[in-house]
Formats: structure tokens, C-alpha cells, sequence
């Protein structure tokens, strides 16, 4: 009987310890957003390493200037009557496309959806040289304008990014100064 | 034998109030100016003696830092508490050719550490009694 016991309880704390460990693989790695900008001309290097669940948890506890429960209040996204939204649905649902290309002798632009994702490439052909990648998940950009007319919604857009898999998000180069936003599950910038 | 149980007594009280005074752990605070004549200032005390200490503030200067912290309280607190899940990580952190900012968590204390020309200076806050300081500025503490 004392056996049969041990056995049971063997079988349960087997059970118990495979259902904790599915919850935490149901939880996933932690999300990390990371900021990294190098400046060669004054020498200066920033990093900054921020796990995605603290903003989630912080940004709905701030409440200041336009910034109330994770979302930012922004007028200017009435944009002279134009719908911001209906036109990122639109995006939303068109293939992958190009939807703005320029190139002219200062500089090149390319607004495109590419795989999913929001592209935005600026590439100066004055001194500078800057080039500009801007890469948004179209899940992002949903997320973002998913609260009214006249707010982003921060809070939503931080959860949807905790759903993307490791990704560059902004790059800026230029002559002197390199700028690099990104997200993956690792805690340090290099 | 009386004296036995007054020294146990003691040494009991001791131990207990040792026990509790390291309960919150340890606040460092390292400065050194670099300069020939500049001072060097080092020193370590429990943690759970700064919300003692707060009830030293005098009531002016306590009515400014209640005023200004109070909105961030809520938000102190819940950044806090995450912080303490994390791994010990560099939260942020800024070189240029004459300073070096870094602000990172390590074991159960958030670290920052500041170099530059003039002096070095680090400071390590265990969670703990940051949130003993939120609580008791969350109840509107009055200074003694």
C-alpha cells in the first residue's frame, strides 16, 4: 500500500513539474527592445535594454503630459481630414507592394509593405550620406492606431511587438553617427 | 545564572535587531573627487534604516519631495517590482571621451555608476528598500 502511495506521488509531482514547465514555455523568452546608437565624430555610445513586460507594466501607471494609460494623445493625426486609420487598414489587407518610390538627385525614398512589414528606406545622396531604414510589423502599426482617431495606443503596440520574433525595427547611418533599434530575447546590446 | 539570562537576553536582542536592520540590505555609496585635495567618501548602511531616516526630513522639504514623487509613486513601485524578475542586466548605459553613465540591476539592488573628470561615483539601492521608502511615502508619512 505504502508502495502503491509512493508511486502515486511520484506520478503526480511528475505530472505537476511537465505542467509547470509547459507554462513556462507557453510564456516564451522575455522580449528585450534595445537601442544602440555609436557616434564616431564625438566618441559618444549609447545602449539602452529594456524587456518589453516592464514597459507593459509601467506605461499604464504613467500619466503625464499627452502620455494617459499607455497611450499618447496626438491631434495631429487628424492630418487635415485625412483617416489615417482607413488608410493603414488599407495596408493592411493590400499585398506586399511599393507604394512610394523617388529618387532624385538629393535623395532616394521608398515606402513599401514588404513581407508583412511596414518599410520606409531614405537614402541622402547630400554630404551626409545618411541612410534611414524603418521597419514596422503592419501588426505594430494596427496595434498603434487601434484606439481612436486621435490616440496611439503605445501599451498595444508594445504587446504586439512582444509577438515578433527577433527583428530590426529602425537603422540610421550616416557619416559620423550609426543608430540601431531592435528587438530579440537577449538582455545586452552586443 | 541571572547574569547568564540577562547576557542570552542581550545577545537575543542583538541578533533579532542585527536580523532586522540587514532584512531590507545594504545602501553603498562610493565618491571619490579626483582631484589632489578632493575627498573620498565611502559608506554602507542597512537599507532599512532610510525610511527611519526620512523621518528626519524636515516638514518643508518633506511637503516638496511628497509633492514631486507623488504622481511617480504608482509607477515607482511597479517598476520596482519588475525590475527585481530581471536577470542582472545594463539598463542603460552612455560613453563619451570623458564620462561613463551606467545605470544596471545586479543581484536584488539597482546600481548606478557615474565616471567623469571629476569624480567617480556609485550608488547601490537594494529593491527592497526602495519599496519600504514608496511604502511609507504612499502613506503620506509625517516627518517626526
Amino acid at each position: 500500500m505504502k508502495r502503491m502511495n509512493r508511486g502515486w506521488a511520484g506520478l503526480a509531482a511528475v505530472v505537476l513539474l511537465s505542467m509547470a514547465g509547459v507554462a513556462r514555455a507557453a510564456d516564451g523568452p522575455e522580449r528585450w527592445l534595445h537601442v544602440k546608437v555609436n557616434s564616431v565624430g564625438d566618441g559618444e555610445s549609447v545602449r539602452v535594454n529594456l524587456p518589453l513586460s516592464l514597459a507593459e507594466k509601467i506605461l499604464p501607471t504613467i500619466s503625464h503630459g499627452d502620455l494617459h494609460n499607455g497611450k499618447i494623445t496626438c491631434a495631429g493625426l487628424e492630418m487635415s481630414g485625412v483617416d489615417l486609420r482607413a488608410i493603414l487598414q488599407a495596408l493592411k489587407d493590400t499585398p506586399d507592394n511599393e507604394f512610394v518610390t523617388v529618387q532624385s538627385r538629393e535623395n532616394d525614398v521608398r515606402v513599401a509593405k514588404q513581407a508583412g512589414n511596414f518599410v520606409i528606406h531614405v537614402l541622402d545622396h547630400q554630404k551626409s550620406k545618411q541612410q534611414v531604414d524603418v521597419i514596422v510589423p503592419m501588426a505594430v502599426v494596427q496595434a498603434l492606431i487601434s484606439s481612436g482617431t486621435k490616440e496611439l495606443d503605445v501599451l498595444a503596440a508594445i504587446r504586439a511587438l512582444k509577438g515578433m520574433g527577433d527583428t530590426t525595427l529602425v537603422t540610421v547611418h550616416d557619416g559620423t553617427d550609426n543608430v540601431r533599434v531592435w528587438i530579440d530575447s537577449r538582455n545586452t546590446a552586443d | 545564572m541571572i547574569l547568564g539570562k540577562i547576557a542570552m537576553g542581550m545577545l537575543g536582542t542583538v541578533v533579532v535587531g542585527g536580523a532586522m536592520l540587514c532584512s531590507d540590505g545594504f545602501v553603498s555609496v562610493r565618491v571619490n573627487e579626483h582631484s589632489p585635495k578632493g575627498s573620498h567618501i565611502f559608506f554602507v548602511v542597512p537599507g532599512a534604516l532610510a525610511p527611519i531616516g526620512m523621518k528626519f526630513i524636515p516638514r518643508e522639504r518633506w511637503n516638496e519631495v511628497e509633492k514631486e514623487l507623488q504622481p511617480w509613486l504608482h509607477t515607482i513601485r511597479e517598476a520596482v517590482n519588475g525590475l527585481a524578475e530581471y536577470p542582472d542586466t545594463t539598463f542603460v548605459e552612455v560613453i563619451d571621451r570623458t564620462n561613463h553613465v551606467r545605470v544596471h540591476k545586479k543581484g536584488d539592488s539597482i546600481v548606478v555608476d557615474v565616471d567623469d573628470p571629476g569624480e567617480t561615483v556609485h550608488v547601490s539601492v537594494p529593491f527592497r528598500t526602495i519599496k519600504s521608502v514608496v511604502r511609507e511615502l504612499d502613506e503620506g508619512m509625517p516627518p517626526a
